[in-house]
């Protein structure tokens, strides 16, 4: 239909923020409503000259009959005009007649008022003729007929109320069924943008799977030419999406083999030389100190490079599980030997997660504050609201705030471990970031009570 | 360690990584033999079976799960894989295809050596003459095929036949049996049975249990001894 094709067109540039269920809507209601407006005023136009053409031609030749009969009346010799028209029965209207000047009327109703004048100049001109006009509120027919032989001008003026009252009938029904037709355009628009919109609605299900981490979703295959484009289109792209996601993930997954190999080599041979470490020379004792103390460096920058890889490749947790976070950091302090921290956890606190990569959230943020802070002050574990908080809270300076958001990225390192040489990559909190963000959560750093920095992680609870 | 050394067997393709295992792990008092592929593993532990094996994933043309399925059609030997690979996946498929426990590389010689440990302890607890074979657990009164657990002598029997449980599995059921109506959470399993600590992979409880369902109930699809308990953990329940 190229009337909506150019609604539409409309719509893009005047209406750009109505939706496009909204646009097809308007685009079927304003098109049925246009062309049914065309068709009932053609039709209405039409109906209207047909009928009084023909009323035209029928009172015209009823003038005539009606005109002869005076003619024939006044033949007969002294027959007065007022008296012949008194007899007169006109078959449709009164009757005016001008005769030598004087005007005679077959009714009170009309007089020679109701002659239009450029009638009157026709009729005197010898030729018939007809006047629609107005008088005495009521639209009326008048026909003038020259009857030379009698030298009179014969006017029969008709009423047309009720031509007028049939034509208006006709106006409403016609009208009305405008209005049906535009309600059913209407109608059908909406079914129309169901039908357009659906395919979409599919597509955007499909997509939300995907987005979802469900990659083996597909558009079913359809034959509808218009909708083949898409779905093949949406579909190889799936493909190509999975592809890639398999391709990064196979290449994390050898570049993690490859480096791992050497690296198992030299970790356990160097704890056979640590085994061995009395039958070394002091200076070789040192050196494998030195390598003891790089090979665990290399180890965790390698760790943690893969667990940012991972975070890349965007994987949802594969099977998460409910974490107790006051457990965790517990343990952790345990194991770590920092069994003097302060701890005040709430021990009902859970998330649902991956336990083991919680575990290295909340390591590398006690790693932080000993490397850059002088210590953990304080470690607590509390629920607010829907949100599970942890803060590690340092003996340190700070953070002033215009660091707080870049020690978060990855290689950041704090003034202090850029002038010494301290382990780690400056990995640890941007792993803490990436973490929170799969958890749902977020990690930030701000001022503690006590005067150092507070580092924030904030997840959602398990329901 | 016992006074005779425990046979333990390296399957590693990759030489370097073999031969450090190799000395790290006689340092820590193991006899190690070495095999540099699933095929001559195989071969070797037909001829004669270690007491522990030590085995990687990526091998050459026979891959490490392929030899674990192979070693375990016919023994119960306690098998640790290690893996480069550290995927959910590859981590599942392997304890699924028998092993009992993983390490991921790089590792240090002591995680794998406390995992033997671990796993050595607990063959030792159902040797059979350290008790006299009184003990007799009865799993399920079914009067056809009753299932009877005799932890001292290190079997169970359905009805007349003694099922194949590797001893991972084996001591598991113990530990089930042990608390027999109550809850054990996947946690203290894992600590009890494999020795790991808070951070273990609770994941290898529940393919240890799947794989135990396989061998002791009826309907392993749909288990009534060894229940799972949503949310806690595990609970065996005698029939």
């Amino acid at each position: 239909m190229p009337g909506g094709a150019g609604l539409s067109r409309v719509g893009r540039s005047g209406l750009g923020a109505r939706g496009l269920r909204a646009r097809v809507v308007l685009a079927f209601g304003v098109g049925a409503f246009l062309v049914s407006v065309v068709l009932v005023t053609t039709t209405f136009l039409l109906a209207r000259s047909y009928l009084l053409d023909s009323r035209e031609r029928s009172s015209t030749r009823q003038a005539y009959v009606d005109a002869n009969l005076l003619r024939a009346r006044l033949s007969t010799a002294g027959t007065k005009v007022g008296d012949a028209i008194a007899d007169l029965v006109p078959g449709s209207g009164d009757v005016v007649v001008r005769s030598a000047g004087t005007w005679y009327s077959s009714s009170l109703d009309v007089g020679h008022d109701d002659v239009p004048e450029a009638l009157q100049s026709v009729v005197d001109g010898g030729d018939a003729g007809t006047v629609r006009t107005r008088s005495r509120g009521e639209p009326k027919l008048v026909v003038g007929v020259p009857v030379p032989q009698a030298g009179l001008a014969f006017y029969e003026v008709a009423p047309l109320s009720e031509l007028e009252t049939v034509l208006r009938t006709l106006g409403a029904v016609l009208a009305a069924g405008a209005a049906t037709a535009t309600a059913a355009g209407i109608v059908l628009g909406i079914r129309a943008s169901r039908l357009v919109v659906q395919p979409l609605e599919q597509v955007a299900g499909a997509a939300a799977r995907i987005a979802g981490g469900d990659l083996a979703t597909r558009l079913p295959a359809t034959d509808d030419p218009d909708l083949v484009t898409i779905v093949g289109s949406f579909n190889s792209m799936v493909d190509a999406l999975e592809q890639r996601i398999e391709r990064d993930a196979r290449f994390v997954g050898d570049v993690s083999h490859e480096l791992r190999s050497p690296l198992t080599t030299l970790v356990t041979s160097v704890e056979v030389m640590r085994a061995r470490r009395g039958e070394l020379s002091e200076r070789a004792q040192e050196a494998l100190d030195l390598v003891v103390v790089e090979l665990a460096r290399f180890r965790q920058t390698l760790d943690d490079l893969l667990e940012l890889a991972r975070a890349d490749a965007g994987a949802p947790i594969a099977d998460p599980v409910p974490v107790p976070l006051a457990l965790v950091v517990e343990h952790l302090l345990r194991r770590t030997g920092r069994d003097q921290v302060a701890l005040h956890a709430d021990r009902d606190v859970e998330v649902l997660g991956d336990k083991v990569r919680l575990e290295r959230a909340m390591a590398n943020l006690l790693d932080n504050a000993d490397r850059h802070a002088g210590g953990v002050a304080e470690v607590v574990v509390e629920r607010r609201g829907e949100r599970a908080m942890v803060f590690v809270d340092d003996a340190g300076p700070g953070v002033p705030p215009d660091q707080r958001e870049r020690v978060f990225e990855r290689f950041a390192r704090g003034p202090r471990a850029a002038r010494r040489s301290l382990p780690g990559a400056g990995l640890g909190l941007a792993i803490v970031a990436e973490t929170a963000a799969l958890h749902g959560g977020a990690a930030w750093c701000t001022d503690s009570p006590r005067g150092g920095a507070r580092f924030v992680l904030s997840l959602p609870v398990a329901r | 360690m016992s006074a005779v050394a425990l046979r333990l067997l390296v399957v590693e393709d990759d030489d370097h990584i073999r031969t450090a295992l190799r000395w790290a792990l006689e340092d820590e008092g193991y006899d190690v033999a070495e095999a540099t592929g699933a095929e001559v593993a195989l071969e070797m532990v037909a001829v004669r079976p270690p007491d522990l094996m030590v085995v990687d994933l990526m091998l050459g043309e026979m891959d490490g799960f392929a030899c674990i399925r192979e070693v375990r059609r016919s023994h119960d030997l306690p098998i640790i894989v290690v893996s480069a690979r550290n995927d959910t996946h590859d981590v599942v498929a392997a304890l699924e295809a028998g092993a009992d426990d993983y390490v991921t590389k790089p590792f240090e010689v002591k995680e794998i050596t406390a995992r033997l440990r671990a796993l050595r302890r607990r063959a030792r607890t159902a040797a059979p003459e350290t008790e006299p074979p009184t003990d007799e657990v009865l799993l399920d009164a079914d009067p056809e095929a009753p299932l009877v657990l005799r932890e001292a002598r290190g079997t169970v029997h359905r009805g007349e036949e003694q099922l194949p449980l590797t001893l991972t599995e084996f001591r598991l059921l113990c530990e089930l049996a042990a608390s027999a109506g109550r809850v054990l959470s996947r946690q203290v399993l894992l600590e009890r049975v494999w020795g790991h600590d808070f951070f273990g992979d609770e994941r290898l409880v529940d393919v240890h249990v799947r794989r135990l369902r396989t061998k002791v109930e009826k309907d392993p699809g749909e288990p009534r001894i060894v229940v799972t308990v949503r949310g806690l953990g595990y609970r065996l329940d005698r029939q």
